[in-house]
């Protein structure tokens, strides 16, 4: 089946872009290139012969981005970012160009760097079919032969990377068949690759140019190990890497040599001394706007580098940036940027984020305490967690009001909203709350008050937080310890760093762990809390590595009901119909709702971001995740200063 | 003298061992390493990491040798110059170091001239003129600097600064001099940039600089040597400061060496706030990304300093103090 045509399953504004694009691309084919404009710095560049002319830098079919209005060229936006490693940012503002993208709603995958794509039955291949004509920003032309240059790095053993491209389970076969046409073939169905192409991920395949990055490999350069050394690196694999850092890694900004596909290029790079990464536009960018001029609008960007968060705060008050949501615009700094809308003469645009809750608490189901395990994963003990804490106390005292009560389940957003699921169990009881810890066998009280499990050690949960991520989440647990010690369940909080989070994973030493509750937009392709799917599933850790296959000697066999999920989510990945994966996902999710795995509060709730009066076509409301890397799918190359 | 100094020599570079020795095994003690914080990223951003492709990155990085193999790597490369890679930035640590602790050497150390200035006058007066007007308004001023935190102290200015002239308050240069070469035009930039974390960072020590002259002072004032030179028709202020104030000066003198690295040490978090480009950050985040060569050659380098500024702390105060001489010559 083809998904080029896909039309029917588009709907609203996003829909009649696509066909507005596919239209006018053809009317452009039609009338030939001399309708198009460029920037007016460029005209320069053109005449004096530096820069060929705009006719040759576009492909024969620009990918048109329809804007709310046609804007003007010039201006820099202003930004601000984190120093050390703040990669995010960058990708999620000019990196995100994979060969497919998420429409604006995020609801389909629509043509990018590939125009169209066909798909067997069993999802095991995949045929896509490049733009013709793209260029780097260096000018050499995108062709099959770099994306088969990157698979091959990916699958260099001598060069560690680790991506869907070289998944250990199912890796991408690849078969060139011209310049422009290319088939990945896998051995396992894959159903889900085009939704995790057109994520942040799909990046990946196309951040690897053949004729610069290959001079660093051995295979192409037979110096390049000498040449390695000779530039202070101990392998060529590491040189490899500093020049040619793929995807999203942090040093792939530092080198500003590198070619890339994307609407800015680098100026000045990021680097650990960086105060400043610059960016001017891509001569080659290969997108045009509704009447055929050459994007992005803007001339520059300019991403302040600072450690300091108050600084960042001040100068987005004092108005000197144009466009950001990320670090600033956190909940406590909102009456604060409400009341500087003025003086600093910007707005506040909505954000709604993709995770479902505040705080996810998950206890460990493959505690190696026999006792704690089974208590654990008695459904009656969590019932009784959950109906005991007082959720509206929680959204009032530490949200002022914002939120409600909510399980871990997809947002009121999503089309997968099940209302059962995201209540059940938030009505504040603690009668029935005591009840269900009786029946899982909590009935003996020592002369704390305490709860006694069935060995006669107290019921206390250690539960391990980074509040440095999110403050937020040392207020909600110190509430839910006072309400919880009221039904004779003590809560001791464990707060650490990130790296002690993540190992104690492996050794199995937490009885639970918080975070945030990722995939309540994003449910199939993040649905670490509905059944045991990835690493990031750390209420059945054991489990997860069962079916993933990844670390074989702590794996541990599921319940029957966790393994029925893992059978269904196959069968989502071997199937490249959305319809039915969007049905195999709810059977999955209805499993979920009658397990109850893992504890949530309260429904995150929207952001905002902070936009400059005069930036036009900026938008006003988007979706914010990392695999939907906002706002990058919101086009800034059509953004501009009116 | 000369011997002094040379024994003292040998001694620091031994001190300089024991210190790197340690300082790496404090790095290393945290659980995990820069590769656990790496994963911990990637996962969290829903990529799932092959261990296979962490056992390879282990090997690649040498993570995986016994302690003693790693710290040996590391320091037989300090001793030519190579301080190893940042695993974060993938670049020679030596590269990435430098401007930063001049940064932070240059901004603190006008700090410290600064503090002294302001200190040195104020002390002798508030002493002098005991329980007068100007003594109980030191005090007080002091007090107040003293009680502030630097940070909270950086924040205040930032928020007065916004809010009275609309100016944001943030780094050490203008952008347009960030990337330049030093010129006068660039020393001027950073001067007019810098009095406001050189203010902050020189309250606090100021106000105990203070505290110490003044109390110190008072104790020699009285002391009959003064009254003899009095006595003897010297001018007050010659009275004053060739004897009394030269020995108040010791306790102060001798804890040179501690002063640089508390400064550095201090101006963290003032950094972070302040956005300033100083040492203080880098190490602030190399070690919570477990970056051990750069959080170890950071940690390494302050060390120096500190054991640097006890060998002037010592010179100085054999000079100031004649009571005080090594070596019987």
């Amino acid at each position: 089946m083809r998904h080029d045509a896909n039309f029917g399953r588009m709907r609203g504004r996003s829909g009649l872009r696509l066909a507005g694009a596919v239209a006018l691309s053809a009317l452009l084919a039609a009338a030939g290139p001399a309708l198009a404009q460029q920037a007016p710095e460029l005209d320069a560049l053109v005449a004096s012969g530096d820069l060929p002319p705009l006719e040759e830098r576009l492909p024969a079919n620009p990918l048109v981005l329809n804007a709310d209005s046609i804007g003007t060229y010039g201006g820099t936006w202003h930004m601000g970012m984190r120093g050390g490693g703040d990669n995010g940012l960058i990708v999620k503002t000019v990196a995100y160009e994979g060969l497919v993208r998420f429409d604006q709603e995020w609801k389909t995958v629509v043509p990018n760097l590939a125009e169209s794509w066909e798909a067997n039955e069993d999802a095991t291949e995949y045929t896509f079919h490049l733009r013709q004509g793209v260029k780097w920003s260096d000018g050499t032309p995108f062709t099959s032969a770099d994306i088969e240059f990157a698979v091959e790095i990916y699958n260099d053993p001598d060069y560690p990377a680790g991506s869907w491209i070289d998944n250990v389970n199912n890796p991408v076969h690849l078969e060139v068949i011209d310049d422009y046409t290319f088939k990945f073939r896998f051995d396992q169905p894959n159903g889900m690759l085009m939704d995790e192409m057109a994520s942040v991920n799909g990046i990946h395949i196309t951040s690897l140019q053949k004729a610069y990055c290959s001079q660093f490999h051995p295979k192409y350069n037979e110096n390049a190990a000498a040449e390695a050394e000779a530039k202070g690196f101990s392998s060529w694999a590491l040189y490899l890497q500093d020049r040619c850092a793929w995807g999203w890694e942090t040093i792939r900004f530092s080198n500003p040599d590198l070619p890339t596909l994307y609407a800015w290029v680098i100026d000045q790079p990021l680097s650990a001394n960086a105060s400043h990464v610059t960016w001017d536009r891509n001569p080659y960018y290969w997108k045009v706007d509704a009447e055929g001029n050459q994007l992005p609008y803007m001339d520059h960007l300019d991403m302040r580098v600072s450690e300091s968060i108050e600084e960042l705060t001040l100068l987005a008050l004092n108005g000197e940036i144009d466009f950001q949501e990320r670090h600033i615009a956190t909940n406590t700094n909102k009456p604060l940027f409400y009341d500087g809308q003025e003086a600093g003469d910007y707005h506040l645009g909505e954000i709604i984020p993709s995770a479902s809750n505040t705080l996810v608490l998950q206890l460990n189901f493959n505690h190696d305490d026999p006792v704690k395990r089974a208590l654990y994963q008695d459904k009656n003990f969590r019932i009784g967690i959950s109906e005991a804490i007082d959720r509206e106390e929680i959204v009032d005292v530490v949200f002022t009001g914002q939120g409600e009560p909510f399980q871990v389940a997809p947002r009121p957003e999503s089309p997968f909203y099940d209302e059962e699921l995201a209540k059940q169990y938030t009505e504040f009881n603690p009668e029935s709350a005591i009840e269900h810890l009786e029946a899982a066998g909590l009935t003996e009280t020592n002369g704390d008050g305490v709860r006694l499990m069935s060995d006669g050690r107290p019921a206390k949960i250690t539960v391990d937080v980074i509040s440095s991520l999110r403050p937020e989440w040392i207020d909600i647990l110190e509430i839910m310890q006072l309400q919880l010690s009221s039904v004779g369940i003590e809560i001791e909080l464990n707060n650490i760093d990130r790296t002690l989070f993540y190992d104690k994973r492996p050794g199995n030493e937490f009885d639970a762990q918080v975070w945030a509750g990722d995939g309540g937009l994003e449910v199939v392709q993040e649905p670490r809390y509905y059944f045991p799917a990835n690493d990031e599933s750390v209420w059945a850790w054991r489990w997860a590595q069962w079916f993933n296959g990844t670390r074989p000697e702590i794996a541990e066999e599921p319940a029957d009901w966790a393994k029925e999920q893992m059978e269904l989510y196959k069968q989502i990945r071997s199937s490249s119909d959305p319809d039915q994966r969007a049905d195999l996902m709810k059977q999955i999710l209805a499993i979920t709702k009658e397990q109850f795995p893992v504890i949530g509060v309260s429904l995150m709730p929207n952001g905002y971001s902070i936009i400059k009066n005069n930036l036009g076509n900026a938008p006003e409301t988007m979706f914010n995740a990392w695999l939907f890397p906002t706002p990058s799918p919101m086009d800034p190359a059509t953004w501009y200063f009116k | 003298m000369v011997q002094f100094v040379i024994r003292r020599f040998i001694a620091m570079v031994l001190t300089m061992f024991a210190i790197s020795f340690v300082a790496f095994a404090i790095i290393q003690l945290p659980p995990g390493d820069y590769l656990t914080a790496y994963i911990a990223q990637l996962s969290a951003t829903g990529e799932q990491v092959d261990p296979k492709v962490i056992e390879n990155l282990r090997q690649q990085y040498g993570l995986g040798e016994p302690y003693l193999v790693q710290y040996w790597k590391w320091v037989s490369g300090i001793m030519v110059g190579n301080f190893g890679q940042s695993f974060e930035w993938k670049r020679p640590v030596s590269e990435l170091i430098w401007g930063r602790l001049g940064n932070s050497i240059l901004l603190e150390g006008i700090a410290v001239i600064a503090m002294w200035l302001i200190a040195l006058p104020i002390g002798v007066y508030a002493a002098v003129r005991k329980y007068s007007l100007g003594d109980y308004l030191a005090t007080v001023l002091g007090f107040i600097g003293l009680a502030v935190p630097n940070f909270f102290f950086a924040l205040i200015l930032m928020y007065l600064s916004f809010t009275w002239f609309g100016e944001t308050i943030g780094g050490l240069y203008s952008p347009e001099f960030e990337n330049a070469r030093w010129s006068l035009a660039k020393l001027w930039d950073f001067l007019s940039n810098a009095w406001i974390p050189v203010l902050v960072l020189a309250t606090a020590g100021t106000a105990e600089l203070i505290r110490i002259l003044r109390a110190n002072l008072l104790d020699e004032l009285k002391k009959p040597y003064v009254t003899t030179a009095r006595a003897k028709g010297l001018p007050e202020w010659r009275v004053i400061l060739k004897y009394p104030v030269r020995l108040a000066l010791n306790p102060l003198v001798s804890t040179i060496g501690w002063l640089l690295p508390a400064l550095v040490s201090g101006s963290v978090i003032v950094s972070v706030v302040m956005n300033l480009p100083t040492a203080g950050p880098m190490l602030l985040r190399s070690l919570t990304t477990q970056d051990m060569y750069l959080a170890g050659a950071i940690i390494l380098l302050l060390s120096v300093l500190t054991v640097v500024g006890t060998l002037i702390s010592d010179i100085l105060l054999a000079w100031i103090d004649p009571r005080i001489r090594y070596g019987g010559k």
